[in-house]
C-alpha cells in the first residue's frame, strides 16, 4: 500500500520536523514542548507550512482546527499529529474584524468541514476553499456568528455570585 | 454457509471499480434520462439520529450525496465557555451519548494538562475499566444497528441485551445509566461499590462465552450479510487518511492506529491489548474489527480487575480551579475514533475556548466521498460503517 507510516524514534522525528519548518519558513516561534512541536507562522505562510508537513514531512493527519475569538485578532490552530507519537501545533493570528486566511483543503481534505464549522461559527473565511457554506447554522436570515465573544448568550452565569 | 461459486462470483465483482454502475452521460442522454434530487431524513427511521442527506440519484445510483446537519446543534462550545471548568463536565455526556465516559476522559484529560495534579493510580484504572465498558456498551448496539439496517432483527435484541446489563452496572456505579457525570478533574467521583469488581467479572464471563454464538456465528457466514456488505464502502487506505478518518472506519482499511497505544494516555501502556486492522476497507470488515476490539476490550477490562490497586480515588485539588494560561489538549480513543478537546485558558475559572474533534463529524466526510457510485441501499451499511452519533456530529 502506499501509505506508509513515518520512521525513526519520537525524538528523532520531532528533531527533523522542527529543522524541516525551521530550514523552509520564516517562522515566528518554534519550539519542542514534550511530544510536540509547537509553531508560531505569519497568517500569509500557512498553507505553505501546511504543505511542507504533509508533502515534505510526511504527517499525515489533520486533527483539527480551533479558531479563537481574541476580541480584534483571531487565533487559529491547526493541530497536526503523525500517527506514532509526535504532535505538530501550528498556530497563526489574523488581525481584523472579517479575517481572511488560505484554505487548507488542498493539501488535507479533511480540513474541509473543519473550515466550514470554522466560517460558520467565527465568520473566518478560508480564500480558495471550494464549497464554503454555513454547516450547522442557518443557510438564509442569520448573520450572526454564535461563537464570537461579542455574541451575547441570554442565560446569567453560573454562580456569578461567588466570585 | 455462503457456496464458493458465489464466494467466487462476488470476488470477481469485486475487482470492477464501483463507477462502472454508473450510467454513462450518453446512455442518459440516448434515453432522455435525468437524474432526479431526493431528500433522505432528517426524519429517517433508519438514519442515526437527525442527519439529511440531498441524494442526487441516477435510476437506483447515487451520483451526489450531500450531508445537511445542525438539527441537534446545541452549541455545547458557547455554553462551555460559560461555565467553570468542573460544571462543563455533564455536559460532555451530551456529546457523543454513546461513548459518555470517553468525553468526560478527553475533557479531563485537557483540563489536567494545565493543571499540576497528580491522579491516584486507582482512579486512573477505574476510568480506563469504565472507558473500556463503554466500548463494550458501543461497539455491541453498532453491529446491532448495521444488522437492523440491513434487515435483521435479532442481534439487534441481543445487543441491547448486553447493553443493558452493561447500564446496569454503570448505574450502581455511578448513579445514572446514560449522563454519568463520573470521570472528575482529578480523579473519580467516587471508590466502585464493593461487590461490583466481581459483578463485573462474572458478566465479562457470561459475555465471553455468549459473545461467539450472539454476534459472530450468527452474523459472519451469513450470505445475505456478506452479499449487502461486501466491497461496499470501499477505501483504499490513503483515501482513507486523506479524508481525516480515525477509529474502526480507518483500521478496516489497514492503518495500524491507535491513540490507546501511539498516543498513550492513563494507564494503556501497562495494559496489553492489540490493536485490531484489517485489509479489506469494506463494511464487512469494519464490522469484523468492531467484533474483534470488543474482545480486546474484555481482556483490557480483566487486566484492571486484576492490577487494580487499593487507595484514594480523587487527587489533591484546590477549591477554587484555575488552569494556568495556554493551551490544553487531550485525546482519547473512543469507539468511534479520536475524540480530542482543545482548551484555551485564560487563567481564570472558566475556560476561554473549549473545542471538540468529535470522530462522528469527522468520520462523516467520508459519505460525500464514498456514496457516489454505490447504490440506495448501500447507504445504511455505508451509515453503519462510520457509526456517527447525531450528539457527536452536531456538538
Amino acid at each position: 500500500m502506499a501509505f506508509t507510516m513515518p520512521e525513526g524514534t519520537l525524538e528523532d522525528r520531532l528533531k527533523r520536523y522542527l529543522d524541516g519548518f525551521g530550514s523552509r519558513h520564516g517562522l515566528l516561534e518554534s519550539e519542542i514542548v514534550g511530544d510536540a512541536v509547537r509553531v508560531v507562522a505569519a497568517p500569509g505562510d500557512v498553507p505553505a507550512v501546511l504543505a511542507t508537513a504533509k508533502e515534505v514531512l510526511g504527517i499525515p493527519h489533520l486533527s483539527f482546527i480551533t479558531v479563537v475569538d481574541r476580541v480584534g485578532s483571531f487565533e487559529i490552530t491547526y493541530a497536526l499529529i503523525d500517527f506514532r507519537g509526535a504532535r505538530v501545533n501550528l498556530k497563526t493570528t489574523v488581525e481584523g474584524d472579517e479575517p481572511v486566511i488560505g484554505t487548507a483543503t488542498a493539501i488535507y481534505p479533511t480540513a474541509n468541514w473543519h473550515e466550514r464549522e470554522a466560517y460558520d461559527m467565527f465568520g473566518v473565511a478560508f480564500a480558495g476553499h471550494p464549497d464554503l457554506r454555513r454547516l450547522y447554522m442557518w443557510q438564509d436570515h442569520f448573520d450572526h456568528h454564535p461563537l464570537l465573544k461579542s455574541f451575547e448568550i441570554s442565560t446569567r452565569r453560573t454562580f456569578e455570585g461567588l466570585r | 454457509m455462503i457456496s464458493e461459486e458465489r464466494r467466487a462470483e462476488q470476488q470477481s465483482a469485486l475487482s470492477e471499480p464501483p463507477t462502472g454502475r454508473l450510467a454513462t452521460p450518453d446512455v442518459r442522454d440516448e434515453f432522455g434520462l435525468e437524474t432526479i434530487d431526493m431528500n433522505m431524513g432528517p426524519q429517517h427511521p433508519a438514519m442515526h439520529g437527525l442527519l439529511r442527506l440531498i441524494l442526487e440519484l441516477d435510476g437506483e445510483t447515487v451520483v451526489r450525496c450531500d450531508p445537511v446537519m445542525g438539527y441537534l446543534h446545541r452549541c455545547q462550545e458557547k455554553i462551555a465557555e460559560n461555565r467553570m471548568y468542573p460544571a462543563v463536565i455533564p455536559l460532555t455526556d451530551r456529546l457523543d451519548y454513546f461513548a459518555n465516559m470517553h468525553n468526560e476522559h478527553g475533557y479531563v484529560l485537557a483540563v489536567e494538562d494545565l493543571l499540576d495534579v497528580e491522579i491516584p493510580p486507582r482512579a486512573e484504572y477505574i476510568r480506563v475499566l469504565m472507558c473500556e465498558l463503554m466500548r463494550l456498551a458501543s461497539h455491541i448496539p453498532s453491529i446491532g444497528f448495521l444488522m437492523l439496517e440491513l434487515g435483521a432483527f435479532t442481534p439487534i435484541l441481543y445487543a441491547f441485551r448486553e447493553r443493558e446489563r452493561i447500564q446496569t452496572i454503570f448505574e450502581a456505579v455511578t448513579g445514572a445509566r446514560m449522563m454519568f457525570h463520573y470521570i472528575r478533574i482529578g480523579g473519580v467521583k467516587a471508590d466502585l461499590p464493593p461487590d461490583i469488581p466481581q459483578k463485573i467479572w462474572d458478566y465479562i464471563e457470561g459475555l465471553e462465552s455468549r459473545f461467539k454464538n450472539d454476534f459472530v456465528d450468527l452474523i459472519q457466514g451469513n450470505e445475505i450479510f456478506i452479499s449487502r456488505t461486501r466491497g461496499v464502502g470501499k477505501m483504499t487506505p490513503e483515501k482513507a487518511v486523506e479524508m481525516g478518518l480515525t477509529g474502526p472506519p480507518l483500521r478496516c482499511t489497514g492503518v495500524d492506529f491507535d491513540l490507546r497505544r501511539d498516543y498513550p494516555y492513563s494507564i494503556y501502556p501497562e495494559l496489553e491489548f492489540d490493536v485490531i486492522t484489517d485489509t479489506a476497507g469494506d463494511v464487512e470488515a469494519s464490522y469484523r474489527v468492531r467484533i474483534a476490539e470488543c474482545l480486546q476490550s474484555i481482556r483490557l477490562i480483566k487486566q484492571c480487575l486484576e492490577k487494580m490497586p487499593e487507595g484514594a480515588v480523587m487527587g489533591d485539588l484546590g477549591r477554587r480551579l484555575r488552569p494556568k494560561e495556554g493551551d490544553g489538549f487531550g485525546r482519547v480513543e473512543s469507539p468511534r475514533g479520536e475524540f480530542a478537546v482543545h482548551i484555551v485558558s485564560d487563567g481564570s475559572d472558566t475556560p476561554y475556548r473549549v473545542h471538540y474533534r468529535d470522530p462522528s463529524f469527522c468520520n462523516m466526510q467520508l459519505l460525500q466521498e464514498v456514496i457516489p457510485g454505490h447504490y440506495l441501499p448501500d447507504i445504511m451499511p455505508i451509515m453503519g460503517l462510520v457509526d456517527p452519533v447525531s450528539g457527536g456530529w452536531d456538538k
